[in-house]
């Protein structure tokens, strides 16, 4: 696969591995003949694009002798500015991990056998050749730039529209809500304008629409005039962990308390309730502050002051993430938190529009659950004969209940284009093992992006690991290459691909520079700006009721809480995450299940202690951490453990997966998973000798000074104003 | 040696910096670290675990508290200074997160008990590890009141990088073995690079030219890191930095075990400075809404 350009001063090196002198080893320096600009011992940084999540960040990666050996954010990026998560950082160790899979398999019997390409495309070549594109999909995750060009001509070369689209984490009643209320379903949100956020349960410094971005504009929110947080969510999240205010809800109660709090703003405050439907009107009104105690079991001088300090601290901005949208009334839940948005005089003010990106075949492709419901019925259904799979695990994924995994024998060939060997790859008929977020060439448009249109590159930072692996760019040209040889064959590769679509952009973007030119300059700073189509939001009048008897169980809630870490479990096979204790509970190598004190001594339970949740569903076994940091009527086990063997020597018998055992509601509205709706019963099991490992060794400082806390008055008084240095 | 010479001299190396003599320091490499604006997400620690050679040593010897986060995140739940959480229901403020690393102490309790001086002072005011002199008494690490000192106790270089994981090892630092002490050294291999080519091109370091990897990375910028002797700067003629500036402007002084502020209230302090250890990382306070 050649490259040539700027990729080309990596090439050339073979396998260098530790600096040795030993007989027989390596060679000090791996290049025996290093090219000409390379300096021994000097580190060189490319740009690149961070594939640890859908975010799209910018990365640059430092290349010595060969080999990528640190990553850290692109300060071109708008996304990042230069700045990098630890599931980024860690992205070197999805690269050079020992357990990735390095040769195409083809089954046999019920085992997967290293086989050759040329029997794995035969064989792809011979299972689609008649196929009729109905009984052909694709199952990716959120995808964008040439990948999706390339993607969706696959589909178009079968003559199939079934693309589904699977991410766990993701913010899909919000873009709804958004698209149904306002018009633009990617609203811009600016932290930096606004002096108080209300969050129900959007962890936007950890899982929630573009984390990084976000935490780089908390950093701007938190100067002064410094903004209030309040997080309103059944379980802590890392955003609720640095919140000004942290109010436990109830599964299922945020939309009452949204509306109890518009009341409080309507009927204390004179706010105006116009651009709402006079549905939503009389649902505010009845929604008084007795009826929303009785609802939320809130104090009625909290909501009181929620309200008041959302008015004082003006403009502020009202944001609803996965704990309140996982519900099979989701919808109207995360409207109440919009409608409280327009009642504020948000939109416009915090609420921008991010304007659209303008080239629509490279438009980022953001993934839901809804297609993780819809695919696994289609499977039941028989409907498909052949299905790939990139990007996702949905094996993994889907709640046991939904019966995705008996549904997959349904399907007679599945094509699993995959980095190791999970559960979803384990089920495969034909393995295609892809090359790393390292080693592949890519374009990709993030799905939130600051009114800006920038189209981030991804260029290999070092030559392949393995021979046999390719890159998802190359494998789908060869794919296509196969069915439309002609439209494909001035294509030597992907790289060859990209390099000519670069020279096929509007002149506008390129400032005069000729072709060369302007594709060293883009390999260089990593990303183009090819700008976006300005829109403007419209407040359009929605009909929305709220559910009464909605969270009132007597049973306890279910809460898979995401992680920034292990993501939704793709993570759980790098070792530097797995060592890095959880942001909240501080649990390393393993599961937990958290549990309030006042719930915990009910059931009986210390910390360490095995607890059995059961729900209708299914049952896991866990180990008990015990916080003030969650709704006693909640207990939360966080995603990301609980693989099969196969995935990783790191992820190996750990934990359990909180997903498995959901019940297969779905929010009627947008047939989303309501994930945060399982009823469970939580009652003491036997111990193990497997012993909960937690980093720490004390909860409280003992009166130290360790962290100091001052007021926000005294940080205004000291800081603040005219004392800004 | 008399009783007197060893007191005089160790009264002249705890005084080194406000009386010199004892050090001439080149550059004193210094922190300062916004609670306000850490969000506890550990992106610094696993910045550091890529940057340094840190090894994964897994679930039993992490139980042991052999785990070895040169840089880590403590996370507390209660807060002494606002005084109510104990009673209340909830966490209603949220966590307390402190990025604690080794602090570049300038009267570092690890140094002077250290029987064969395998940690010493370096004149860019770095409290430097050899590891090669290293014999593993350990009293260092006991005699670190943060305890940021971390043991081999185990060859971690036999199964912490099972192949190719081993590629993705700095060069530009060693691997440490067996019997070692090892611990945050602000990336002195970065500290390194940049004086060796500011010295090729026959120039000074300039301020911000080196960057740590936890403040490079840190997502909310919360880690400024820099000289607290100052740099001049030809083009604008002053020799305060990024650093000296922030510690100036909270009244933040080395060479104290009591910081007498004119404006009591502002912000900034170092832990356990009462010890006269003389950390060179300042804090800043957490703050919340009350």
């Amino acid at each position: 696969m050649g490259w040539s350009g700027v990729g080309a001063t990596l090439a050339g090196c073979d396998m260098p591995s530790t600096v040795t002198l030993e007989e027989g080893k390596e060679e000090v320096v791996s290049y025996l003949v290093p090219e000409e600009f390379v300096i021994p011992g000097v580190g060189v940084w490319y740009a690149s694009t961070c594939r640890q999540c859908p975010s799209g960040c910018g990365i640059h990666g430092r290349v010595r002798e060969g080999r990528v050996l640190k990553l850290e954010g692109n300060p071109e990026s708008s996304i990042n500015k230069g700045r990098l998560c630890q599931m980024g950082q860690a992205g070197l160790q999805a690269h050079y991990n020992p357990d990735r899979i390095s040769k195409p398999q083809i089954r046999r019997g019920s085992s997967l056998v290293d086989a050759t390409w040329e029997e794995a495309y035969a064989l792809i070549a011979e299972k689609t050749a008649n196929i009729s594109g109905s009984k052909f999909a694709w199952m990716t995750g959120s995808v964008s730039g040439h990948q999706s060009v390339l993607l969706q001509a696959h589909l178009e070369s079968i003559g199939s529209g079934n693309h589904f689209v699977h991410e766990t984490i993701n913010n899909a009643i919000w873009a709804k809500v958004s698209e149904d209320m306002l018009g633009d379903s990617n609203p811009r949100i600016r932290l930096d304008k606004a002096q108080s956020v209300l969050s129900f349960g959007a962890d936007f410094l950890g899982t929630w629409g573009s984390p990084l971005h976000f935490s780089t504009e908390y950093a701007k929110f938190r100067t002064s005039p410094r903004g209030t947080l309040i997080q309103v969510e059944p379980n802590m999240t890392l955003t609720g962990a640095n919140a000004d205010l942290w109010v436990a809800s109830k599964p299922g109660t945020e939309g009452a308390l949204a509306l109890g709090i518009a009341n409080q703003l309507v009927s204390k405050h004179g706010l105006s309730m116009s651009g709402l439907s006079s549905s939503v009107q009389s649902l505010i009104r009845s929604h008084t502050i007795d009826e929303t105690v009785t609802a939320t079991g809130v104090d009625a001088d909290r909501i009181a002051d929620i309200a008041a300090t959302l008015k004082r601290r003006s403009p502020s901005v009202v944001l609803a993430g996965a704990s309140a949208q996982g519900h099979e009334h989701g919808y109207q839940c995360v409207a109440a938190a919009m409608v409280l948005n327009i009642i504020l005089g948000n939109i416009g003010e915090t609420i921008e529009s991010n304007g659209e990106f303008a080239y629509e075949s490279m438009a980022p492709v953001s993934g839901n659950t809804q297609s993780l419901v819809a695919f696994s019925q289609a499977a039941a259904e028989k409907r498909f004969d052949v299905v790939f799979f990139s990007g996702v695990n949905p094996v993994y994924t889907a709640p046991k209940s939904l019966g995705l995994k008996e549904n997959m024998a349904n399907i007679p060939f599945k094509v699993v284009f995959s980095h190791f060997n999970d559960e979803t790859t384990a089920m495969a008929d034909v393995v295609l093992p892809l090359a790393s977020g390292e080693e592949d060439w890519g374009t990709h448009v993030a799905p939130y992006q600051a009114g800006v249109g920038e189209i981030s590159i991804q260029q290999p930072l070092m030559e392949p690991l393995s021979k046999d692996t390719r890159g998802f760019g190359d494998i789908l040209l060869t794919l296509l290459k196969k069915r439309n040889e002609s439209a494909y064959e001035g294509f030597a590769d992907y790289y060859a691909y990209l390099r000519n679509a670069f020279t096929t952009i509007p002149a506008e973007h390129k400032n005069g520079a000729s072709d060369d030119q302007f594709w060293a300059d883009v390999l260089s700073t990593g990303l183009i700006d090819v700008g976006v189509i300005e829109k403007a939001l419209k407040i359009k009048a929605v009909d929305f009721d709220m559910p009464k008897d909605m969270g009132n169980s007597s049973d306890m809630v279910l809460a898979p809480s995401a992680r920034l870490g292990f993501w939704d479990g793709r993570h759980a096979n790098l070792p530097w995450l797995q060592e890095a204790p959880d942001q909240i509970s501080k649990v390393v190598w393993d599961s937990w299940a958290e549990l309030h004190p006042s719930t915990a001594k009910k059931i009986g339970v210390k910390e360490g202690d095995m607890v059995k949740i059961a729900s209708a569903s299914g049952e896991i076994n866990v180990k008990v951490y015990i916080y003030k940091g969650v709704h006693p009527d909640v207990v939360a086990v966080p995603l990301g453990q609980g693989h099969d063997a196969g995935f990783s020597r790191y992820a190996k018998d750990r934990g359990v997966n909180s997903l498995s055992i959901l019940d297969p509601k779905v929010d009627k509205m947008t047939g989303e998973l309501a994930l945060y709706s399982t009823n469970v019963k939580v009652t003491k099991a036997a111990k193990t000798d497997d012993v909960l490992v937690r980093f720490g060794g004390s909860e409280t400082q003992i009166g130290r000074k360790l962290v100091s806390t001052v007021s926000a008055d005294v940080f205004e008084r000291t800081e603040g104003g005219d004392h800004v240095a | 040696m008399s009783l007197s010479n060893l007191i005089d001299d160790w009264s002249r190396y705890r005084k080194g910096r406000e009386e010199g003599g004892f050090h001439d320091y080149e550059h004193m490499w210094g922190m300062s670290i916004d609670l306000n604006k850490c969000i506890g997400c550990n992106a610094c620690s696993v910045a550091c675990y890529a940057e340094n050679n840190l090894a994964v040593v897994g679930k039993e010897k992490f139980e042991k508290g052999q785990g070895m986060h040169w840089l880590r995140i403590e996370r507390y739940w209660d807060e002494p200074d606002l005084g109510e959480e104990r009673t209340s229901e909830f966490q209603q403020h949220g966590a307390s997160f402190l990025p604690m690393m080794c602090q570049q102490c300038n009267a570092a309790t690890c140094e002077p008990v250290c029987p064969v001086a395998a940690t010493y002072h370096t004149p860019d005011g770095l409290n430097a590890q050899v590891y090669n002199r290293c014999i593993g008494s350990r009293y260092c690490s006991n005699n670190c009141p943060y305890r940021l000192r971390y043991f081999n106790f185990w060859s971690y270089y036999e199964n912490s990088w099972p192949a190719p994981l081993q590629m993705q090892l700095n060069p530009d630092i060693s691997v440490r073995d067996k019997g070692v002490m090892e611990k945050c050294t602000f990336c002195v291999q970065r500290i390194r690079t940049v004086k060796d080519s500011a010295s090729m091109e026959n120039r000074k370091v300039r301020d911000g030219e080196v960057q740590t990897a936890c403040s490079q990375t840190c997502p909310t910028g919360a880690i400024e890191f820099g000289d607290m002797l100052g740099m001049y700067d030809p083009e604008t003629g002053v020799a305060e930095t990024k650093v000296t500036k922030m510690w100036r402007k909270y009244q933040v002084e080395l060479g104290k075990t009591k910081q007498n502020k004119q404006t009591p209230e502002l912000r900034g302090y170092r832990v356990f400075e009462f010890l006269n250890t003389d950390p060179c990382v300042m804090y800043l306070d957490r703050v919340r809404e009350v």
